[in-house]
């Protein structure tokens, strides 16, 4: 007889993941507040939204460098947040399946940035 | 997780309720509708209403809950004790606020006041809820001193007056329910997430500077539900009849375990 209630004996295995989570909320969220101002002054200050104008201001590595970082971080924070969303919101055996599903889709979205970015400053697009 | 129906047996809207009119007499005269379930009965809840007259009554809802067992339904069922709003036993919704029905003066605006047991709770009879899970949760966290060192000789363990600002604040929780009950977060997780009564205890202990375990208390609270369900919505906050800050507690808490990990 330990007098420890359920949530006791829980509680005697701690999770270094959720305290990376929380902070990973905050480190991607002040990324994004430091490239979001930039992208969105990049696409106000474009001479032009057309096709050519875009892919060409996308070639210039520094600025392809800077559009991943922004699209990774908003990728990063989306899937943060989403993970959070699924833990409220999906419960029962639909959980797991759903978070996985949604984590692999992150990934998918930010390889094919990379990929696409690769592409266009590679003069391919 | 998230309910967004109660149960069937929990609704009360279309469950016609009693009603017990005022004195004739009586001038001023405010209406309440009250939760009512008697899991005895069988009958799905439903709201019953009571006519009170106010000059022969005191100015809390609590006088007012207490007038209508004495004098019109003894089957009224709520908590109460200290009636000064230090123990917290009368914790109940209120025109849709958690509070202390002790120190919620009866409102003379609007039609009637609406009373309801703390939400999100089993209840076991019309204003009573079954508490043993928050109190379950709140022994979870320890809530007293742990030390390895034994203590000085001759004398107790000292704190100085700041060390013991700390935990004036944090010590001044009277465990009413009122904070955790009004969290939507607790009410979709509050099988696993601790909820802001439970957390302000363990930041209690956790902030002072006699206990020898605040690793241990941390690690207890290192876990994406017991603590880091919080998403800052600051119910808590505002329904804390003690103008505590839980919400400012479990930020602290997030923040002693993010530096304590680099």
């Amino acid at each position: 007889m330990t007098g420890r209630s359920p949530h006791g004996a829980a509680a005697a295995r701690p999770d270094p993941h959720a305290t990376r989570h929380w902070r990973n909320q905050r480190l991607s969220a002040i990324a994004l507040l430091l490239l979001g101002p930039w992208f969105i002054y990049k696409l106000l200050t474009l001479p032009a939204l057309d096709y050519a104008t875009v892919t060409a201001w996308i070639a210039e590595p520094l600025q392809a460098l800077l559009l991943l970082l922004f699209a990774w971080s908003a990728l990063w924070h989306s899937a943060l947040g989403v993970q959070v969303v699924v833990d409220d919101y999906i419960g029962g055996r639909l959980h797991v399946p759903t978070a996985r599903l949604l984590q692999v889709s992150h990934w998918a979205a930010a390889i094919a940035v990379a990929w696409s970015i690769w592409i266009i400053t590679q003069g391919g697009a | 997780m998230v309910q967004f129906v109660l149960p069937a047996k929990s609704r009360y809207k279309d469950q016609p309720g009693r009603h017990f009119p005022a004195p004739p007499a009586a001038i001023r005269v405010r209406r309440f509708r009250i939760y009512r379930f008697d899991p005895d009965s069988g009958r799905p809840p439903c709201i019953d209403t009571f006519d009170v007259d106010l000059d022969n009554c005191g100015p809390m809802v609590l006088d007012a809950l207490i007038k209508i067992k004495n004098e019109v339904d003894s089957t009224l069922t709520f908590r109460r004790s200290c009636r000064e709003g230090i123990c917290g036993s009368c914790a109940m919704n209120i025109d849709g606020l958690n509070t202390l029905a002790c120190t919620c003066p009866i409102q003379s605006q609007g039609a009637e006041s609406r009373i309801f047991p703390l939400p999100h709770l089993p209840v076991i009879k019309d204003l009573v809820p079954d508490l043993t899970h928050f109190y379950e949760q709140y022994a979870s966290v320890k809530p007293w001193l742990q030390t390895r060192e034994p203590a000085p000789a001759g004398r107790e363990r000292t704190q100085s007056p700041r060390d013991q600002e700390l935990v004036d604040r944090p010590s001044a929780c009277i465990l009413c329910a009122c904070c955790s009950t009004s969290c939507p977060s607790y009410w979709w997780s509050s099988e696993r997430y601790l909820g802001p009564a439970a957390l302000l205890a363990a930041y209690r202990w956790i902030v002072d500077t006699r206990d020898e375990t605040q690793g241990e208390r941390l690690d207890q609270l290192q876990d994406s539900f017991r603590l880091y369900r919080c998403h800052t919505i600051m119910h808590c906050v505002e329904a804390c009849p003690k103008d505590l800050n839980p919400a400012r507690a479990i930020a602290d808490i997030k923040r002693r375990m993010a530096s304590r990990d680099d």
